[in-house]
């Protein structure tokens, strides 16, 4: 049982980081982002080629490149480059144009071709079959046996969720925050008090796939194995929905939600009685459950279980909230 | 040549998906996320027909008369309860994401993941001049322009099709003029159902089976078919179907057929990046709410 808990915590905390990448693209900068969970994927593949001793020669069913034998932090910084750039290049062509449902599109479209080409060119990540083995980070110094080391490595995405939350806390609160989500509100006005909507969308877009790359890691040092199954467009509206229940652009929230869409929806229904001749019934009422809450809190409960926070404004005598581009006149302040 | 032959057949089935598309947004202007779901119900609409009679009219009766009832109470039963709080655009978007990752999931219980076989009698190999098509590839492409004519007559001859053109033109202006909006809304959902049903047996007939996620997979193809022709607009998501399925099928001559779609999306978002309004467009279609 302990066991068990330890190990839907541990998924449930590694997508609270995959949910907060996507809270910053969706959340902060208002972008229809359907590109976090390919970045993800990417993430993780580059994490287990790096850290991976190089592939068998004699093996023609397991090939890929690199196989550097890299520790964790090392291919950890190397999943998040390449996840921070290629954030970079889509973000500065689709963000220059596109909005909204477009660029929701262009996103997912985006993501359906990296699949077929990460399925086709084998050498990149050994194609449909993906890459497994992955070793446990730190356990070749630490040998703990095998309890101690799930315990272990909670602890350690649980330390990761908690540093990037406080970071993601501190740029919420700071001018880019403000400007950020000024910009989400009204993009003429922010641009009429000098700030530039295409970097800041850029800056925003770019820091969700570092956080991404880093959540790509942790669920492929968890898995120990990944490939295309593992990431099919319907996981992306999964985070959605951790965002959508726990609270749009709320990084407690995005959490919370992460927390309530695994801990709650998907491990409650794990215990439904099997059902004779349909073999995937369980899974399918997972995911109906969850569509039909996430349909539920858009209709009654839009702004989720924890509201986004505001400044409002310090002198008690003054009772307005300042939304929007409001925020960017300086006066007292304090946080909801 | 025969890339060219297969791809006017693929570009058949992709013009009746994409134009039900591409009408419905024109109407309503939400993008369906569920699209390819309301093909998924037909296709399987037409099994359950086949299962129950063997006879293709009743197929094809059912194919198109479930994807009418799903698209009427997606609809009614669902979109227009959050229309009528003010819900954002985006918001419907993920509403339908959210509805169709439901049907999916509902057919996967009902149908079950592995593919059911979807087959109809055995078909002839005809040469007609440079192409080579089956007698089932010459019926999709007649059906296909017999849809697309009826659909023709109906937009302009008619009453419903003149209300239809008017609100998707203007819809306070169609409203002003005594135009049941609504109830042209409403219609349109169970147009668009109708024709999505019958680009699903159609689908269907052609790949010869069926799995929940049969549309879903072609929804990216449709979206690339109606962008690349200007979203709401019918008749040019025809031209956009047509390049569509002629890209794809005359690639796969040159580069793996499992690029195919890849095809369809590098498309799509050259499209997206530089004619955002679709190829006949005579200005910049801003996006905004």
């Amino acid at each position: 049982m302990i066991d068990y808990l330890v190990s839907i915590t541990t998924l449930a905390v590694i997508f609270a980081i995959v949910a907060l990448a996507l809270n910053v693209r969706w959340g902060w900068a208002g972008e229809f982002d359907f590109f976090v969970y390919g970045l993800v994927a990417v993430g993780a593949y580059v994490y287990a080629v790096v850290t991976l001793p190089p592939a068998p020669k004699d093996d023609p069913g397991f090939i890929y490149m690199l196989g550097l034998s890299q520790p964790f932090p090392v291919g950890v910084l190397a999943a998040m480059s390449v996840t921070g750039l290629i954030s970079l290049v889509v973000g500065a062509i689709a963000l220059r144009h596109l909005r909204q449902v477009f660029f929701g599109i262009t996103t997912f479209s985006s993501v359906l071709i990296l699949t077929a080409v990460i399925s086709q060119e084998t050498r990149l990540f050994n194609g449909y079959n993906g890459v497994f083995g992955v070793a446990q980070p730190f356990n070749d110094i630490l040998q703990l046996p095998y309890h101690q080391y799930n315990l272990f490595f909670l602890g350690l995405c649980l330390v990761v969720l908690i540093v990037v939350y406080l970071l993601l806390e501190r740029i919420f609160w700071s001018p880019f925050g403000l400007v950020l989500r000024a910009i989400r509100e009204d993009e003429v006005a922010a641009a009429a008090f000098g700030k530039s909507p295409y970097t800041a969308r850029l800056k925003a877009y770019v820091l969700g796939g570092l956080i991404s790359g880093l959540a790509g890691s942790l669920l492929v040092s968890y898995l120990t194995a990944w490939n295309t199954d593992a990431w099919a467009p319907q996981e992306t509206v999964l985070i959605f929905a951790c965002i959508i229940i726990g609270g749009t652009a709320n990084s407690r929230g995005a959490i919370l939600g992460s927390f309530v869409v695994f801990g709650l929806i998907l491990e409650g229904t794990r215990f439904l009685p099997p059902i004779p001749g349909h073999p995937d019934a369980p899974s399918a009422i997972r995911a109906i459950a969850i569509a039909l809450v996430m349909l539920v809190f858009l209709r009654w409960r839009p702004q989720g279980l924890l509201p986004e926070r505001h400044l409002i404004d310090a002198d008690p005598s003054s009772t307005s909230r300042l939304d929007g581009i409001r925020n960017l006149i300086r006066r007292p302040l304090r946080r909801s | 040549m025969h890339g060219i032959g297969f791809g006017l057949v693929t570009a058949s089935i992709i013009a009746l998906a994409s134009v039900a598309f591409s009408l419905q947004f024109s109407v309503t202007t939400t993008p369906n996320f569920a699209h390819g779901e309301l093909l998924t119900v037909g296709a399987y609409g037409a099994l359950v027909g086949q299962l129950l009679t063997h006879n293709i009219v009743v197929e094809i009766a059912a194919a198109m008369l479930s994807g009418a009832v799903v698209a009427s109470l997606l609809n009614f039963a669902i979109l227009q309860p959050f229309l009528r709080v003010g819900a954002k655009r985006l918001t419907i978007f993920l509403v339908t994401v959210a509805v169709g990752l439901i049907i999916q999931n509902l057919l996967l219980i009902a149908f079950g993941g592995a593919p059911s076989a979807y087959l109809l009698p055995a078909f002839e190999l005809h040469a007609v001049g440079p192409f080579l098509w089956t007698s089932l590839d010459e019926a999709i492409m007649a059906a296909t322009l017999l849809a697309l004519l009826l659909l023709h007559g109906m937009l302009r001859y008619t009453k419903f099709g003149k209300s239809l053109r008017a609100v998707s033109d203007n819809p306070q202006l169609a409203r002003v003029t005594g135009i049941n909006t609504p109830r042209v809304v409403q219609l349109t959902w169970a147009l668009d159902g109708l024709i999505a049903g019958f680009a699903g047996f159609v689908l269907a007939a052609y790949i010869g089976s069926i799995t929940p996620t049969v549309g879903f997979t072609f929804l990216v193809v449709i979206f690339a078919a109606s962008v690349i022709g200007g979203l709401g607009r019918p008749y040019g998501t025809l031209v956009g179907a047509l390049l569509i399925g002629l890209a794809m099928e005359v690639s796969a001559s040159y580069i793996p057929a499992s690029y195919k779609t890849s095809v369809a999306f590098g498309l799509l978002i050259v499209t997206l990046l530089f004619r955002p309004s679709g190829i006949f467009a005579t200005q910049i279609w801003k996006f905004s709410e």
